[in-house]
């Protein structure tokens, strides 16, 4: 059933966006602006950074706009000016990551202008990036948004959105994964690990994987196999998980840039709900002083321990 | 290229009986990087020491390996021994086939291939062992003491008269804290004044001394032996300096009826005041809430008046940074006001005894104050409403104390012995009048307290009925007192002149405040935890700060005073070396791979993680990565297992050593 | 080798310890002379709160068929709260392994104060037999014996490119 999502308020967006870039940059309230611009194929889209204000028609908002664009203003900003505040474009699941990095020092609120897209979804993948956006083409992760309107940012170009309710479509496949025996899901994570060819891309992507020195790439010990091969993807595989658990804020960019079509959100999605069965964590829009990994309570669950 | 030597120990017969040593030596012999590999008898005795010794020297060795008992046991013999043979002593670790392995074990096959594998363990993980240098810490031999009550004076008394400087701080105008305001102490009964106010002079006459009153700890920086401590004086507008203590500013002062806090509000004092005549130091503060000058801008008698013109009403807070290195706390406790319920607080008050309503029902301390020679009744027990002398006066005991629904479940400990006291001082004061108590029970052990109880029954004619109140109101000029004796089983109803309610005792307001500016834990009452409840009693967990008093919780004079003393022996302890030592089991940072996520520093329990920067040539900053402070990280190693990239290792159990151990398996 | 024991699975312990309670615990089931299973390596650290979750991980894949971690009980860390951080790190890492097909049963945490020698040979006793019961951990020996990426084509998209080629 291929369930019609309303995206005509984007091309509302993508004007209020255009305006206020060039208002921000004319009047030097910042010296550039990390947003979406339209790419070679019709309604494809791909980030862009602009310094002048007469580039702000460039900016767009389109389902295609599937880019986690935090990861410009961390570990990919080479071309980010070193001086003055940077504009960014984020949707939801995005400014949660910013959110993310600011509690864990990488960036600073009063450093960034932020424009704040209401969004409906984007697309899951951009093979065909002009189609419609529907119930079957949607990312996965959008059907488990809870942070369509984000809030806190400087500017937002509208307030409202129509946001149809979908099928959850991690909850399902975890919910599906849960009920089988571990040697079962075993079988199936040796399945998806196997295809793994350690390009690492996930975490090239991953706004959270900002270690200067991997763990996983240290061979004095050599704490994870590194080799490409099934024991050496499994490990990795794990450790990132494990690493991601309690920090990472969904933008699901890891699953998106695996070449090899590993579920790598499913891993986050699990870890997300247990943190917040154990702990009631969830990644928002508040900045926090320390995850749920980096504090405790006298009365956590200790129901496994003897 | 490491040559290690492996000794393996057959501790008489303990270890022998079921490992064959012989066997495991042999193993591990052929392990690649042992050069030596050997048993002996008592590896522990100085025969066996010596044979590590000279294999040390002889075989040139590298890093050693003794396979005995547990380290808890020995490791410390074997380090000092490989040290004495001029190897860095962290080179050397101990396998434990004693306790882990031949005690535990009755299969000698199954016994010897536990103890080979655990020693070949050992090898793998002593290949990556590194030298560590044993870490040395300045020290500043000065010392702050935080509260000028009883426990701070003490404190600060024993450690000046061993010839350290110590800053007092204390928040009031004047030192002498709860125990000044008391009238006669039990179980003696000796006048508090006449013991406190000599060790108050004293204080303010010690070179050594330097007291800072009226003033508050404002910033707490550093680590044991290296504090910095802010503390912001309070402007007094006196001149400390200028003014001779003559009081005439008082005397002329016209605002001359604002409640005396140092006689919990029924005595009056001046806007420009000393808490008490015998205040330390004699100079007055203003209190500006209540200045004419200060409200209207008119007056400024006390300054016309003042000779040495020492009244500056233009003085400002000012900040003074003092370097110690170590801290006593002797924040000391505030009664329990039952009539509030505090907002946000778990404890519930208790509105129905109509303390702060009926005026006559007064808590312990107001009573102090009455029965108080230098009181403002002169020391007799008149009712603070109409100034009669009450006849009946009824004592009421574990008021917030022992009542887990009110909030409160702890004991406070003195109140047993302070209501037989004031049962004793009523009836040595209002010959004809009757005073009773009601309580839970009494709570007497200490010398000579017992005795003292029982005399306040069998002498001074108190009347103990043990159960509680359940209703108390005024009656005309009565109080109501309705109450069940349940050691008769009947109710008991008394119409009572006066009620004396034995409040609980609590931390000081705002205990949290200063604990969280010290870096020290508190339990859920605020009162402050040490470092262990039975064997380190005077220590907080943080290095260098130490307790004395009934910060901790509930403790009477005597207590008070001998840890006071504790504490003072603890700080001169620290104080006899010029550079303390520790062991290098600390965490360290590689700057090249920290990004700053400060994980490190959200985890760490001892504050010993700070933020540093790091700048090129022209100053511009790089990055700011984290820091570990040697001299107060404990080495617990929580840091590098939050470190996603683990750009943090603690020294002596870092990865490679773990991995290495777990490879060896 | 005794002959009863000869065919017979002996299942690889490694526990992870702290040095102040468990390790201490251990020590004092010794000087006590209680009687156990003689499978389990204890790697000895200074807190619960240094023991990473890689290392478990990594003890699977040497070849562990049973991982023990145990520190002080909760309020007795000795150094203030590392096991409180510890009980956390460990309750998601289970989860993950467990997700991701790991039969926790393999996996036990305990807290064993230094006066519990005899709550420590109840652990690892029965974490031993548990497991010896359960057989040899095979799933990341197996894995570890995978030499080739054995990337499988299934999906129509891989299967189309694959043709193409």
């Amino acid at each position: 059933m291929t369930q019609p999502i309303d995206t005509s308020i984007y091309a509302a967006i993508t004007e209020a966006i255009q305006a206020e870039a060039h208002r921000i940059l004319a009047e030097g309230e910042v010296t550039a602006i990390v947003g979406y611009a339209a790419a070679r194929r019709k309604g494809s889209a791909q980030p862009i950074i602009i310094t002048d204000a007469a580039d702000s028609v460039k900016l767009i908002f389109t389902p295609a706009c599937v880019n986690n664009l935090a990861v410009y203003l961390t570990k990919a900003k080479k071309d980010i000016p070193k001086n003055g505040k940077i504009g960014i474009v984020v949707k939801g699941c995005d400014l949660k990551a910013l959110s993310g990095l600011m509690g864990e020092s990488q960036l600073k609120r009063e450093e960034l202008y932020l424009i704040g897209v209401p969004c409906a979804g984007v697309l899951a993948s951009t093979v065909c990036p002009d189609q419609e956006l529907t119930g079957d083409s949607i990312a996965p992760k959008c059907t488990e948004c809870d942070a369509h309107l984000p809030t806190g940012c400087d500017f937002v170009p509208a307030e409202t959105l129509v946001t149809p309710e979908l099928e959850r479509k991690y909850a399902v496949e975890i919910a599906r994964l849960e009920a089988l025996t571990p040697a079962e899901r075993w079988v199936y994570w040796k399945e998806q690990f196997a295809k793994c060819i350690k390009c690492y891309a996930c975490r090239q992507v991953c706004p959270f994987c900002f270690c200067e020195q991997c763990l996983c790439d240290r061979n004095k010990p050599q704490m994870v196999d590194t080799t490409p091969r099934p024991a050496g993807n499994t490990a990795w595989h794990i450790v990132r998980a494990m690493h991601l658990a309690g920090r990472c804020a969904g933008c699901a960019e890891c699953e998106r840039v695996c070449p090899m079509d590993i579920p790598l959100n499913l891993l986050n999605r699990k870890m997300a709900k247990e943190l917040k069965e154990l702990y009631n964590h969830e990644a928002g829009f508040e900045v926090l002083d320390k995850g749920p990994l980096n504090m405790f309570t006298e009365k956590d669950d200790q129901s496994f321990i003897k | 290229m490491s040559r290690i030597g492996v000794f393996i120990c057959h501790c008489g017969e303990n270890i022998s009986r079921t490992v064959d040593v012989e066997r495991v030596a042999a193993e591990v012999g052929k392990m690649p990087g042992v050069s030596f590999s050997t048993d002996y008898k008592y590896m522990c005795s100085d025969p066996g020491q010596n044979l590590l010794k000279n294999a040390i020297q002889e075989q040139k060795l590298t890093h050693i390996v003794v396979a005995a008992c547990s380290p808890r046991m020995h490791e410390k013999t074997f380090r000092k021994a490989v040290e004495a043979a001029g190897l860095n002593p962290y080179l050397c670790e101990m396998a434990n086939i004693r306790e882990h392995c031949s005690w535990v074990h009755e299969n000698k096959e199954e016994a010897t291939v536990k103890a080979t594998e655990i020693v070949g363990m050992m090898v793998e993980r002593v290949k990556k062992n590194r030298v560590l240098p044993t870490i040395t810490v300045p020290v500043t031999k000065r010392s702050l003491v935080i509260g000028g009550g009883i426990a701070g004076i003490q404190a600060a008394l024993d450690i000046a008269d061993c010839g350290h400087e110590v800053v007092l701080v204390e928040r009031e105008p004047s030192i002498g804290g709860h125990m000044a305001q008391l009238s006669e102490t039990f179980p003696t009964l000796d006048c508090s004044q006449c013991i406190m106010t000599p060790k108050m002079v004293d204080v303010a006459n010690h070179p050594k001394i330097k007291l800072y009153t009226y003033s508050e700890i404002e910033l707490v920086e550093g680590y044991i032996g290296n504090f910095q401590v802010t503390i912001k004086k309070k402007a007094r507008s006196v001149d400390e300096d200028r003014c001779t203590g003559c009081g005439v500013c008082m005397t002329k002062c016209p605002q001359k009826k604002i409640p005396n806090k140092f006689d919990q509000n029924i005595g009056m004092r001046t806007a420009i005041y000393v808490p008490f005549p015998q205040a330390v130091p004699n100079t007055p503060v203003i209190d500006r809430d209540n200045c004419t000058w200060y409200k209207t801008g008119k007056c400024g008698v006390c300054q016309k008046v003042c000779g040495p013109g020492a009244v500056d009403f233009e003085q400002q807070d000012q900040l003074v940074v003092e370097p110690v290195g170590a801290i006593v706390v002797a924040t000391g406790f505030d009664l329990y006001t039952i009539d509030e319920k505090p907002k946000g607080s778990p404890i519930k008050g208790y509105g129905e005894f109509g303390h702060g309503k009926i005026p006559d029902v007064i808590d312990g301390m107001t009573f102090e104050r009455l029965a108080s020679a230098s009181g403002p009744t002169g020391g007799k027990i008149l009712r603070p409403s109409d100034g009669k002398e009450p006849k009946q006066i009824v004592f009421i005991q574990c008021i917030g104390s022992r009542a887990r629904e009110k909030g409160i479940s702890y004991c406070s400990k003195v109140c047993c012995m302070y209501t037989a006291k004031h049962t004793m001082l009523y009836h040595h004061k209002v010959h004809d009048g009757q005073a009773y108590v009601f309580f839970m029970d009494a709570r007497t052990p200490g010398k000579s307290y017992d005795e003292f109880w029982r005399r306040s029954i069998e002498e001074e004619e108190a009347v103990y009925i043990r159960g509680m109140v359940s209703r108390l109101y005024q009656k005309g000029d009565k109080i109501v007192v309705m109450g069940s004796d349940i050691a008769v089983g009947v109710q008991v109803e008394i119409e009572a002149d006066m009620v004396v309610l034995a409040t609980a005792i609590q931390p000081q307001k705002g205990a949290e405040l200063l604990a969280q500016k010290l870096g020290i834990s508190y339990d859920k009452y605020n009162f402050y935890s040490e470092a262990h409840a039975k064997l380190r009693p005077v220590e907080c967990a943080t290095a260098g700060i130490y307790l004395a008093g009934a910060c901790q919780g509930p403790k009477d004079i005597p207590e008070t005073v001998s840890q006071a003393s504790a504490a003072a022996a603890k700080v001169m302890t620290l104080f006899s070396k010029d550079q303390l030592e520790r062991e290098p089991i600390v965490a360290r940072v590689k700057e090249s791979g920290c990004v700053g996520c400060f994980a490190c520093k959200k985890v760490c329990a001892y504050g010993a993680v700070e933020e540093k920067e790091i700048r090129d040539r022209q100053g511009n900053l790089i990055k700011t990565v984290a820091f570990v402070n040697p001299g107060v990280c404990a080495g617990c190693g929580t840091c590098q297992a939050t470190c996603p990239s683990k750009s943090v290792e603690l020294d002596g159990y870092t990865d490679e050593q773990v991995i290495a151990m777990i490879e060896a398996l | 080798m005794q002959p009863t024991k000869q065919n017979t699975f002996e299942p690889k312990i490694i526990a992870f310890v702290c040095t102040w309670c468990t390790y201490a615990g251990a020590d004092l089931a010794g000087t006590s002379r209680m009687q156990y299973p003689s499978n389990v390596r204890v790697l000895k650290f200074p807190c619960t709160g240094r023991i990473d979750p890689v290392f478990i991980l990594k003890a699977f894949q040497q070849g562990a068929d049973g991982v023990l971690v145990s520190g002080c009980h909760p309020g007795d860390c000795h150094y203030i709260a590392g096991n409180f951080h510890a009980r956390r790190r460990f309750a998601v890492f289970r989860k993950l392994l467990e997700f991701v097909g790991v039969d926790l049963n393999r996996l036990q945490f305990s807290w064993v104060s230094a006066a519990e020698g005899g709550k420590w040979v109840e652990v690892v006793t029965d974490l031993t037999e548990k497991v010896r019961s359960m057989g040899p951990m095979t799933e990341f020996k197996e894995l570890a014996m995978e030499e080739q990426w054995s990337g499988a084509i299934n999906t129509p998209e891989l299967q189309e490119a694959y043709n193409s080629i």
